[in-house]
């Protein structure tokens, strides 16, 4: 089916009717061939079509590698009356807007999942029914700290049942088991019932589980064969029931349809297994019927088919009459559960709208006041003022241009409309970082884009012009005191990279172009020019880094590129109190600024990553939070002057004068000192990581005239580098939890592998039901370049997964230029091309 | 008004001459403050890198210079001043004292925005009773370092001591080959333009006053303190002349003699 433009405009202002939604999962679990299932039903493309052609892999290397990067797609579907009763919240006619936003599952992508789960209110999680991954409760995790109502999908059920002819009751424990696993990761990092989102645990007798296989089109919920039961026992002569009644009877048989038992000769249910006689119900109902269908069609059993196809109503092709084995399996099992129907309804019956999601999610998006009238997103009010925000920007076929990709909370964004683009740099009342500029809108469907008039709040829309204001998100709001929605927190950092420069150096001035809008295009690749005038592009991982290259050579600057080898970003940190009170004079002798530092609380430089304590938080709230939990002094906690670097990174300056004259007049050079020293530390120009830097005196020259930027900036970022040589520092180093999954004869090559590499390894386990094991550990990212290396050691049969996890100190004195922390500070400064050795302290030290 | 003016050698004091001339007061003499062994003190009052091409000022206005070596140090260094045995501000009540017989009734001060030193020498001017000269103050500084360059003041940087100037780079480069470069640090990093905050020092070489112009034949960079990202330098000149206005010289090459690290 395809719609027209006006007719999709239309339902966009059924906001009840609106599903914004994304699909998450690990890399091949087959999220793909089961988006394009949803697609085939609702959509665009044809149904003979869908599990081949993948609708949503735009670009020729993703279908190549099969790893999806950036697309989303608007679908129509309208629910029967019989299953609009299942909905629980508001809802506005039987059609639906579905706006699918497709995300990679490679965890080195997870940055672009981020963005794909701001402008989202629900997603369909598709695990893997024969092994669950790392990736997947990593973007669960953010999906739940964003407040995303998840699904769950098992998919791939044909493995279970043809390669690993497991049996009906191991299957039913296995999903158990995966259901257990994903509530665990639910409750973790939010609230199963109760919390602000309501009652979010996923439990297949609320039919909140889906089952199934994207590459064979086929899928069910409990719903699906209750419906079937529910038929049967209605007796004949009896009045037809209205559609609440039906809904009604269907969710009370769902209730005993899983872990329940129930007596095979008579069909009643129980709620234990007395003397061992009766089947699970959930085997006997549902998978009773499925593994028969298989075993009659993959063992040729011509009759037993006929008489199945038969019973069940299954309408067939006369083409698939003539199939056997897998095509005709396919067929069969497409027409009897296909897969789009049953996604389809889990996800208008149990998604939210964006009416139902803003609600709650307002309060995590707005940093304005709770009451001002941006802050009305919470009532996704079509009449308010727009609020927008813009969660990513995808190239254009123009060269250079990007749409601007986000979500309108509140109010209807026009074409022609003159707009407030805000950046994330952007502070109500100040003109910094703010643009009044006209914008257009259009629609984005996978590879096609519309122009299209105007589109109301809850739905997901494109906008042109805007990208020469926003570098990567930001704000778009008409309300002149608007505050910015919130910045998005990536769980991966940019922690390899890689130096770029062009082959021909006449190029450039491409190369720098290139960067540019390579930044713009990848939410989190950072592109930085060193001092050295080395071009440098970062990135989560070896495979992200080298998307990104690709990118950039074939498309952002188009020409070709010599790239060093993948390097690692270390960090740059204290392991105690300065040694003394460090002294540094202006360069005109008049001003004086005495610091000391020492390393922040353990935990605090996570708490910082995660926003958890914030440059941009309430100055009280936040001062209890480190008094209670890391037993700060109110006072000092009161009088934190900023985070560093970038304003908001994981290092802090905190003042603990008593009463000095004209201290706030210099503190905006102070803090220019120290975002600066903050970003290049002393040992290496590396970021500083987990650093309190404390002002504890000053001595100014009573004139403001000679007291200005010039003077204290420098002498700033020479105090600070003084308290950091003076407090022991030492290097951190990133640190990925790898995860290998591999048959039991290659652990131990992956065993030998990974401690040759400084890895440690925390967890071993079988996975149930398959031979496959998993071995978790924790590796350092500078030997995580070792694919090679495993897999010539396991002869191919080993998987590794790496994410990065924490930062670590790297053992040893970085002065000691034999230890493995002084290697990696002379590598690294010889790169930058700084001089040689860490400088000497009187370098930054002054005598009094 | 007859008026003595207070010299450093830098731009400001020349420029603030040029002004009093041409609100038509008559300049009598010249004063400056000299320093004892050393070429920079540091002081919170006075310029006195230069100092050995200051005798040249003389020659080249064809005015009586009083010199006077400074003595005191800063004592008070609070926001006002009280009359303070042994502080460097003394030395300037002395020597004004002594050009007192000049019949002088006015000083010509260079200072713009520099309340520490504004306060100072209305102190001293107080007490003497000389009104103070200062057409400077307060003026917008970016025009006025245009007007200065427009105005012919030829004077070059011979002390640096901010973020981004560089010794090796900048001394020696003349006001209208900074401007621009002056003008992105301000931006930058809220450098004074005109160098009020100590930023950097300057030497006038000819002036629409000078009789005849000054010629630095020979001079050397001495590196005061090598800071790590401010370094600070100053050029010591160590041969210079007069020379006729009227003569076409060539432009004179200065060079660098050796370089000085203290």
């Amino acid at each position: 089916v395809n719609f027209t433009i006006d007719q999709i405009r239309a339902i966009m202002d059924k906001k009840a009717n609106i599903r914004n939604m994304s699909v998450i999962a690990h890399v091949d679990h087959g999220k793909s061939t089961l988006t394009d299932s949803l697609v085939s039903k609702a959509g665009i493309i044809a149904s003979a079509r869908a599990g081949e052609t993948r609708f949503t892999d735009t670009r020729k290397d993703e279908q190549e590698r099969c790893i999806t990067i950036k697309s989303a797609i608007s679908m129509y579907y309208e629910l029967s009356n019989d299953d609009l009763a299942f909905i629980k919240q508001g809802k506005d006619g039987s059609g639906f807007l579905i706006n699918l936003i497709d995300s990679p599952g490679h965890v080195d992508f997870s940055s672009e999942v981020t963005a794909a789960l701001r402008v989202t209110d629900g997603a369909l999680v598709v695990v893997d029914c024969v092994s669950v991954c790392v990736q997947t409760e990593t973007v669960l995790r953010q999906a739940i700290a964003e407040r995303i109502k998840p699904v769950l999908m098992m998919n791939k059920m044909d493995r279970a049942l043809l390669e690993l002819q497991l049996e009906a009751e191991d299957l039913f424990q296995t999903f158990q088991r995966i259901i257990e696993n994903v509530n665990v990761i639910i409750a973790t990092y939010g609230e199963l019932q109760g919390g602000p989102m309501g009652d979010i645990e996923i439990d297949p007798i609320k039919g909140t589980v889906g089952f199934g296989s994207g590459l064979h089109g086929w899928a069910f919920t409990l719903k699906q064969f209750a419906e079937t039961y529910a038929k049967k026992f209605v007796k004949p002569g009896e009045a037809e029931p209205t559609s609440e009644e039906k809904a009604k009877k269907v969710e009370d048989l769902m209730k005993k349809m899983w872990g329940d038992w129930c007596d095979p000769s008579t069909g009643k249910f129980s709620k234990t297994n007395p003397d061992g006689k009766f089947v699970r119900s959930f085997v006997f109902f549902v998978l009773d019927p499925i593994y028969k269908m298989f075993d009659a069609i993959m063992n040729f059993k011509k009759e037993e088919i006929a008489k199945m196809i038969d019973k069940l109503n299954i309408k067939l092709d006369s083409e698939d009459k003539d199939k056997e084995g897998k095509p005709l399996l396919k067929a069969v099992m497409r027409r009897w559960l296909p897969a789009g129907e049953a996604l389809l309804q889990m996800i208008t019956i149990h998604l939210p709208s964006p009416v139902t999601a803003q609600k709650y999610r307002c309060e995590l998006l707005y940093e304005g006041p709770n009451d001002d009238e941006a802050a009305m997103i919470k009532n996704c009010d079509p009449k308010a003022p727009l609020m927008m925000y813009i969660s990513k920007m995808v190239p254009t076929s123009d060269k250079g241009r990007f749409f601007a990709f986000g979500r309108v909370f509140s109010g209807i964004v026009s074409t022609g409309q003159k707009v407030r683009i805000m950046g994330p740099n952007y502070v109500p009342g100040k003109k910094e970082d703010l643009y009044l500029k006209p914008i257009q809108t259009i629609l984005m469907m996978g590879r096609y884009t519309e122009p299209i008039e105007d589109v109301p709040c809850g739905n997901i829309v494109g906008l042109v012009g805007v990208d020469q204001f926003l570098v990567k998100t930001g704000t778009i709001s008409t309300f002149e005191h608007a505050h910015n929605l919130k910045v998005m927190k990536f769980s991966v950092s940019p922690v390899v990279r890689v130096a770029v420069e062009a082959k021909n150096p006449s190029d450039l001035p491409k190369l720098v172009e290139g960067l540019k809008r390579l930044s713009k295009s990848d939410p989190m690749v950072q592109c930085i020019i060193e001092e050295s005038g080395e071009h440098i592009v970062a990135g989560a991982g070896e495979l992200h880094l080298e998307i990104c290259l690709k990118d950039l050579e074939e498309d952002h600057a188009g020409i070709p590129l010599k790239k060093s080898n993948p390097v690692v970003s270390y960090r740059e940190t204290v392991q105690s109190e300065s040694t003394q009170t460090c002294l540094s004079k202006s360069p005109n002798k008049h001003n004086r600024l005495f610091m000391k530092a020492r390393p922040l609380e353990e935990g605090l430089p996570e708490d910082i990553d995660k926003g958890e304590v914030s440059s941009r938080q309430e100055l009280k709230i936040r001062a209890r939070y480190l008094a209670d939990k890391y037993e700060w002094d109110v006072g000092e906690a009161r009088k934190i002057w900023c985070f560093g670097p970038d304003g908001t990174g994981p290092n802090i300056l905190v003042d603990v004068t008593k009463g000095v004259q004209y201290l706030n007049e210099i503190k905006d050079s102070v803090v220019a000192g120290f975002q600066w020293a903050s970003k290049e530390g002393v040992l290496c120009e590396e970021n500083m990581r987990g650093i309190r830097f404390d002002i504890h005196d000053v001595t100014l020259h009573t004139d403001a005239i000679h007291r200005g930027g010039g003077q204290i900036i420098p002498t700033a970022r020479r105090v600070l580098y003084a308290c950091q040589l003076t407090a022991n520092p030492r290097i951190m180093e990133p640190v990925y939890l790898v995860e290998i999954s591999c048959p039991s004869d290659a652990i131990g090559g992956s065993y030998s592998v990974l401690t040759r590499r400084r890895g440690i390894v925390f967890e071993e386990g079988n996975i149930t039901g398959t031979p496959m094991h998993v071995v978790k550990a924790y590796l350092p990212v500078n030997e995580s370049f070792f694919t090679a290396d495993l897999r010539s050691n396991t002869g191919g049969q080993a998987f590794p997964q790496c994410v990065f996890d924490h930062w670590k100190i790297l053992d040893g004195n970085p002065f000691d230029t034999a230890s493995k922390p002084g290697q990696v500070v002379t590598e690294t400064r010889k790169r930058k091309g700084i001089k040689e050795g860490i400088p000497p302290l009187d370098n930054y030290l002054d005598k009094l | 008004m007859r008026v003595v003016a207070l010299i450093s050698g830098g731009k400001d004091s020349c420029y603030n001459m040029v002004q009093c001339v041409e609100a038509g007061h008559q300049l009598v003499a010249l004063a400056n403050l000299r320093p004892e062994n050393t070429d920079e003190l540091d002081s919170y009052m006075y310029q006195t890198v230069g100092h050995q091409a200051i005798e040249l000022y003389a020659e080249a206005m064809d005015l009586p210079l009083y010199r006077r070596t400074i003595q005191g140090s800063s004592l008070d260094t609070g926001r006002d001043y009280s009359h303070t045995p042994g502080d460097e501000v003394e030395d300037l009540y002395q020597l004004l004292r002594t050009v007192q017989k000049e019949r002088v009734e006015a000083v010509s001060v260079g200072a713009i925005l520099s309340d520490y030193q504004r306060v100072r020498v209305e102190n001293v001017c107080t007490r003497l009773g000389l009104q103070p000269l200062a057409y400077l103050w307060r003026r917008d500084q970016e025009e006025l370092l245009s007007q200065m360059i427009s105005a012919n003041v030829n004077a070059i940087l011979i002390k640096v001591a901010a973020v981004g100037l560089d010794p090796e780079k900048h001394l020696g480069k003349s006001l209208a080959q900074m401007q621009p470069y002056l003008r992105q640090l301000s931006k930058k990093y809220g450098v004074h333009i005109c160098g009020e905050g100590g930023e950097y020092e300057t030497f006038t070489l000819d002036c629409p006053l000078f009789k005849r112009r000054i010629v630095i034949d020979a001079m050397e960079t001495v590196i005061h303190s090598a800071d790590a990202f401010a370094p600070v330098g100053y050029l010591r000149f160590t041969k210079m002349h007069t020379e006729n206005k009227d003569t076409r010289s060539l432009p004179s090459p200065i060079r660098t003699l050796r370089t000085v690290v203290i």
